[in-house]
């Protein structure tokens, strides 16, 4: 542990970390560009000068280069420093284009930001600018190449970090040009990182291009709902639209990243076709009296079909608040079947995952890029879990094999990221016990709940990956509450009427029930076909919780009002000219919330909160902060 | 005048009233105008123009107030006591108008064969009855501030009831020498007193302390605490609004004419002065005042509290018992017939 | 004497605001008279266009983030040829305090204020003017710049080809 001296304040630093960090640590920010904490040094941008005033080494010096030593004594202030700072930011501001107002990073663009930390503001130099011509990179991302400041984060994400083969760096000396060898889109499911990575305005969200400002948006701490891994994200919303979502780093998680379904896929956020509305038979009502509707014709079903004729489906996607009501739900109506899924295939492999699973041999993201060896057991990680893809890649560059393990793990997908893997038809083929750290990632999709047993014996880590955003929780919540895939308690052929809370129920499966309702923000099949439809708050548009595929439950934040975007008021292309208190269909309650008023209505008596009794503990969690990992707790021998 | 036993002559009766309403709608229509030369004078003096777009030169102008005042919503504050705050307006303006009973406007004419005098009523205790009704006038402030309910009033009611009874007393100090001198508390006695030479020649102390003491019964600049926008909103009428404010309002402009008229009377004397007739002499004497007035308010800063009270009770009221000491000291001296 | 010094400060004070009571007034009569403002009079804004009849504004928020009372909004779009524009703009008359702000920070020249100081409207609703309102048919002051010269983004005139550019890069060539 160095101890040294920056700026007159006494730093102990970690081993190996360089000035520039051992001054971040304690709140010093010094100038940068090419140093990224994910991707390390390259000492490319030469803006990070400080002054060495004492110690073994002497002078300015790239302070991200120069790893942290004892004695050293670090002016980030001196003149001399502080001069070459400003006259390399001179220097690399040259070339660049002077179109903050119509460029996309205005305003959370470091170039900006540090240019102005440097004191640089006039551009003496009156020479031409170099300029180069763009490539179209696809529907997500914009390029626009005259910005560049060359500090190569690109590269070093796209080809290093993220194993893609497609995108690199061209020419020399002033010509230099990031990009691929022609347009096209990128193929890295990670490509979307290059829009947070660099540090300029050359690549930019295409689909939120010109859409508004960093000090405009609406942002909160959120959880991605993409898949289980639950990756950290910030969406990014303004006048109740959803405009873009980027990377909010948790090192227990994500980490600095996230994959480019998360980033990019559509979310239904901002579909016109999205239920707003409570609707009963088609006709646009209350709240109160679609839900009282609702309770009138579940009455009704019971007493046509007798008891046990009504099913509560709940899914992988709603959050655990809504899980954790459901059971109360469906005790207040007497519903005869309680389900948090559809398959019974998934199913059993996710009770066999919690079962098996303990707060020791849960693996998490770090656990798979520290592991050293690997074994994707039946899933296509580019489904189930991209980021866990990437994790691998981490791995994989420290030297640990990676094993493929079944026939639905393809070879493809570590294409994508450029890792080298063995394929294997069974679990009991990989040689896990000769390593030290072996880390198993098994899918549910197609998974065996019998291998479970054989992934408990092996000694390795397991992450296994749920469907679904909250799969995890909602695996939990069915074993405590008894639930039951929804095809078997359709296969009975007992169920008449069926509450459908944010599930996408396939129109196949809805065809034998005389009664659907349906709470859901989506447009799904369920509410296509639902009687009663009652809108819910989008996830962006209340606050939540996921379980994710290690069993840590993460909150997530409101990050807008509910209600019509302001886009979609539109008649005369300008915002309305009334004002009201609230927006128009800004009238939707959280599905947890629907529930309650539910059960008030039927006369049930009303929880206080989502979570009570052994849930209790998620009700203060942190939306900033790592999460708690919950994991284990329906340990069959615990 | 006429005893309880005697019948009044109904003439008398008749020129009694038509006098009463000569003096009511003179001094109603002058306090109107009053409001209206005091915005002009006061833009004047501040390089404006001030109200001139309402008929010509702006001369209907208080019309046009009077009409906003009628037309305007009559609040009282829900807290408020109701009777109280719609009494205390009246309570000021009443005894302004009333106090103008006893002042002489002019020299006695002869009408229908009967010396008729320019004055509404000659009471032999005229001047103590000034006192009294000046006195009854601070319930005006005092019971508007308090039936309001609201701090502000409260506060300036407060500082009104207590500037008021302060420079009372100076103000009745500084007419004891007038009296002294006269030997009478009728006004028409006074006046008639200063035919051979006005008493602010023999009594200039007098004048000043009275002046000062009526600019400060008036609440005017630089006396206006109970009012003082700067502090309190409006003072004691923050709540008052429409005619009601009105009468507060006008009630005011009353006093500057009644005081001014009184001030004439004492020590300017009366309608009294050469060539011109009596009733002119009197109402360039009292507009005279009035002018004063408005230019002070144009020229002076507001004082402070603690200032106040000290100009009334350390400065004022001591000079007024020297004053009365030294006249009476001199009519001592100067035997019975000093004028 | 402390006597005599009030009383000549107080006769003084009399004798000055006498003086003003006899100067000419300085009011001017309004509707009658009417002043003119110097063309950098600070009053009802506007949105210019640039020599070439392109709306200036690129949307780029600095102005409503630089307004201090928050009275512009807008959202930005992407026009035809890759020109930022904006989709609807908006300026609240009612609430704005004609400081200027937004007009300094325009880094195209495109909102700027005007000498029309007579913006009353009998319903506070008119005072919310929208675009159509906003923009007008001329460049204003600064009739000669147009952003999309400068700005290095290939959107009036071909990539490398704007004032002060090199021509574009040929990546592939070898010549150093
Ligand atoms: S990259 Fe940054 S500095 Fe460059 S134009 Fe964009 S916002 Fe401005
Ligand atoms: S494109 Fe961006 S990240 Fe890549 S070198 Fe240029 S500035 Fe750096
Ligand atoms: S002049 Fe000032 S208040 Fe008015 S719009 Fe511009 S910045 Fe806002
Ligand atoms: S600052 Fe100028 S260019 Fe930017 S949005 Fe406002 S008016 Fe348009």
């Amino acid at each position: 542990m160095p101890k040294l001296i920056i700026d007159d304040i006494a730093v102990e630093a970690a081993e190996g970390v360089s000035v520039l960090e051992a001054a971040k640590s304690v709140g010093i920010t010094i100038p940068h560009f090419c140093w990224h904490p994910a991707l390390g040094r390259a000492g490319a941008c030469r803006v990070c000068a400080v002054k060495l005033l004492d110690g073994p080494v002497k002078g300015i010096q790239m302070s991200c280069m120069l790893p942290a030593q004892e004695g050293m004594v670090v002016s980030t202030t001196d003149p001399e420093a502080v001069a070459l700072r400003r006259q390399v930011i001179e220097w690399l501001m040259i070339n660049h284009p002077h179109d903050c107002p119509v460029c996309d990073e205005g305003g959370e663009c470091q170039l900006q930001d540090f240019t102005i930390a440097c004191g640089h503001g006039t551009r003496r130099f009156v020479g031409p600018k170099r300029t180069h011509v763009n490539q179209e990179l696809g529907p997500y991302i914009s390029h626009e190449m005259n910005r560049c400041i060359q500090c190569y984060r690109c590269v070093r994400f796209y080809q290093e970090y993220a194993g893609g083969s497609d995108f690199g760096v061209m020419g020399s000396a002033g010509k230099v040009y990031y990009g691929r060898f022609e347009s096209g889109q990128l193929e890295s499911p990670f490509s979307g990182n290059l829009v947070d990575i660099c540090p300029t305005g050359v690549f930019t969200d295409k689909t939120a291009r010109f859409r508004a400002r960093y000090w405009d948006y609406d942002m909160a701490p959120s959880v991605c709902p993409g898949c289980s891994v639950g990756c950290n994200i910030t969406p990014v919303a303004r006048y109740r639209e959803l405009l873009k979502i980027v990377a909010r780093r948790n090192d227990m998680v994500n980490g600095w990243f996230i994959c480019d379904r998360g980033r990019f896929a559509p979310k239904g956020v901002n579909a016109p076709s999205r239920p707003r509305t409570s609707l009963v038979d088609g006709v646009k009502t209350g709240r109160e009296e679609a839900m009282d509707a609702l309770l009138r014709r579940l009455g009704e079903v019971a007493e046509l079909y007798g008891e046990g004729s009504i099913a509560v489906v709940g899914s992988t996607r709603l959050s655990q608040e809504g899980a954790t009501l459901l059971p109360l739900l469906a005790e207040s109506i007497s519903a005869g079947a309680l389900s948090y899924g559809l398959s019974a295939a998934e199913s059993r492999a996710s009770s066999g995952a919690i079962s098996m699973l303990t707060l020791e041999n849960g693996a998490s993201i770090a656990d798979v890029e520290n592991a050293d060896c690997i074994a994707i057991y039946e899933s296509d990680l580019r489904e189930e879990g991209p980021m866990l893809l990437l994790a691998v890649r981490q791995a994989w560059r420290r030297g640990a094999p990676v094993l493929l393990v079944g026939e639905n793990s393809p070879l493809e997908q570590v294409r994508g990221v450029g890792i080298e893997a063995v394929q294997l038809h069974y679990m009991e083929e990989a040689p896990l016990a000769i390593f030290e750290r072996p880390v198993v990632i098994a899918g549910m999709r197609h998974g065996d709940p019998r291998v479970m047993a054989v992934l408990d014996r092996s000694g390795a880590r397991v992450a296994c990956l749920f469907p679904g955003p909250n799969g995890h929780g909602a695996a939990l919540l069915c074993a405590e509450h008894g639930g039951i895939p929804l095809e078997e308690a359709l296969a009975k052929g007992k169920v008449k009427g069926l509450v459908a809370v944010e599930a996408d129920i396939p129109a196949e499966l809805l065809a034998g029930v005389p009664f659907v309702a349906s709470l859901d923000w989506r447009e799904t099949a369920a509410v296509q076909a639902a009687s009663v439809v009652i809108p819910t708050a989008a996830w962006v548009e209340c606050d939540g919780t996921y379980v994710n595929f290690e069993g840590r439950a993460q909150r997530f934040s409101r990050v807008m009002k509910p209600g019509l975007p302001i886009k979609e008021l539109d008649p005369a292309c300008h915002p309305p000219r009334i004002h009201q208190g609230d927006p128009p269909g800004g009238d939707i309650l959280p599905s947890w919330q629907v529930m309650i008023e539910m059960i008030r209505l039927a006369g049930e008596k009303v929880p206080d909160g989502p979570f009570s009794g052994s849930w209790a503990n998620l009700t203060s969690l942190d939306p900033e902060g790592e999460g708690e990992v919950i994991r284990g707790r329906c340990r069959r021998d615990s | 005048m006429a005893g309880a036993d005697v019948i009044p002559d109904p003439m008398e009766i008749t020129l009694v009233i038509a006098k009463i309403g000569l003096v009511l709608l003179v001094i109603l229509t002058l306090a109107a105008y009053l409001v209206f030369a005091e915005r002009r004078i006061l833009a004047w003096i501040q390089d404006r123009k001030g109200p001139n777009r309402v008929g010509p030169f702006g001369l209907l102008q208080p019309l046009a107030d009077l009409i906003k005042l009628l037309t305007k919503e009559d609040f009282c504050p829900p807290a408020g006591d109701r009777w109280l705050f719609f009494l205390a307006p009246a309570m000021a303006a009443i005894p302004a108008i009333m106090t103008f009973a006893i002042v002489p406007f002019g020299a006695p004419v002869r009408i229908f064969g009967r010396d008729l005098p320019m004055q509404v009523a000659d009471l032999h205790v005229g001047l103590l009855l000034f006192m009294a009704l000046s006195s009854i006038a601070v319930y005006g402030v005092a019971l508007g501030g308090w039936a309001s309910n609201s701090k502000y009033a409260l506060l300036g009611s407060l500082r009104g009831l207590a500037q008021l009874i302060s420079y009372e007393l100076s103000m009745g100090l500084s007419l004891v020498p007038t009296v002294m001198l006269a030997r009478s508390f009728r006004l028409s006695d006074i006046v008639a007193a200063q035919e051979g030479g006005w008493f602010i020649l023999y009594q200039p102390m007098a004048f000043a302390i009275f002046l000062v003491s009526i600019l400060a019964e008036c609440k005017r600049i630089p006396f206006d605490l109970p009012e003082a926008e700067g502090e309190l909103v409006a003072g004691f009428h923050t709540e008052y609004s429409g005619m009601r404010f009105g009468l507060f309002f006008v009630g005011e402009y009353i006093n500057i004419l009644v005081l001014g008229g009184l001030a004439a009377t004492f020590f300017l004397g009366g309608w009294q002065g050469p060539l011109l007739p009596g009733l002119l002499w009197f109402w360039g004497k009292v507009l005279a005042f009035a002018f004063l007035f408005i230019w002070i308010r144009g020229t002076l800063p507001r004082l402070r509290y603690d200032q106040l009270m000290h100009l009334g009770w350390k400065v004022l009221t001591p000079m007024a018992l020297v004053n009365i000491l030294a006249t009476a000291w001199w009519l001592y001296l100067a035997g019975s017939s000093p004028l | 004497m402390r006597v005599i010094d009030d009383m000549t400060a107080i006769l003084t004070g009399l004798w000055t605001t006498w003086k003003h009571i006899l100067r000419r007034p300085v009011t001017i009569q309004y509707p009658e008279e009417k002043r003119i403002p110097s063309p950098r009079y600070r009053a009802r804004i506007i949105l210019t266009r640039d020599p070439d009849g392109g709306e200036r504004c690129v949307a780029c928020y600095l102005c409503s983030a630089a307004c201090p009372v928050d009275c512009i909004s807008m959202q930005a779009e992407e026009g035809e040829g890759g020109r930022r524009r904006a989709a609807w703009f908006r300026i609240n008359f009612s609430r704005c305090i004609f400081c200027g702000f937004c007009a300094e920070a325009c880094p195209t020249m495109a909102i700027q204020m005007t000498p029309d100081y007579e913006i009353c409207r009998r319903d506070v609703m008119d005072l919310v003017f929208e675009k159509e309102d906003l923009l007008v048919e001329h460049c204003g002051k600064d009739p000669e710049y147009n952003f999309y010269r400068h700005a290095g983004i290939g959107v009036t005139q071909p990539r490398g080809e704007g004032e002060g550019e090199k021509p574009t890069v040929d990546v592939r060539g070898l010549m150093p």
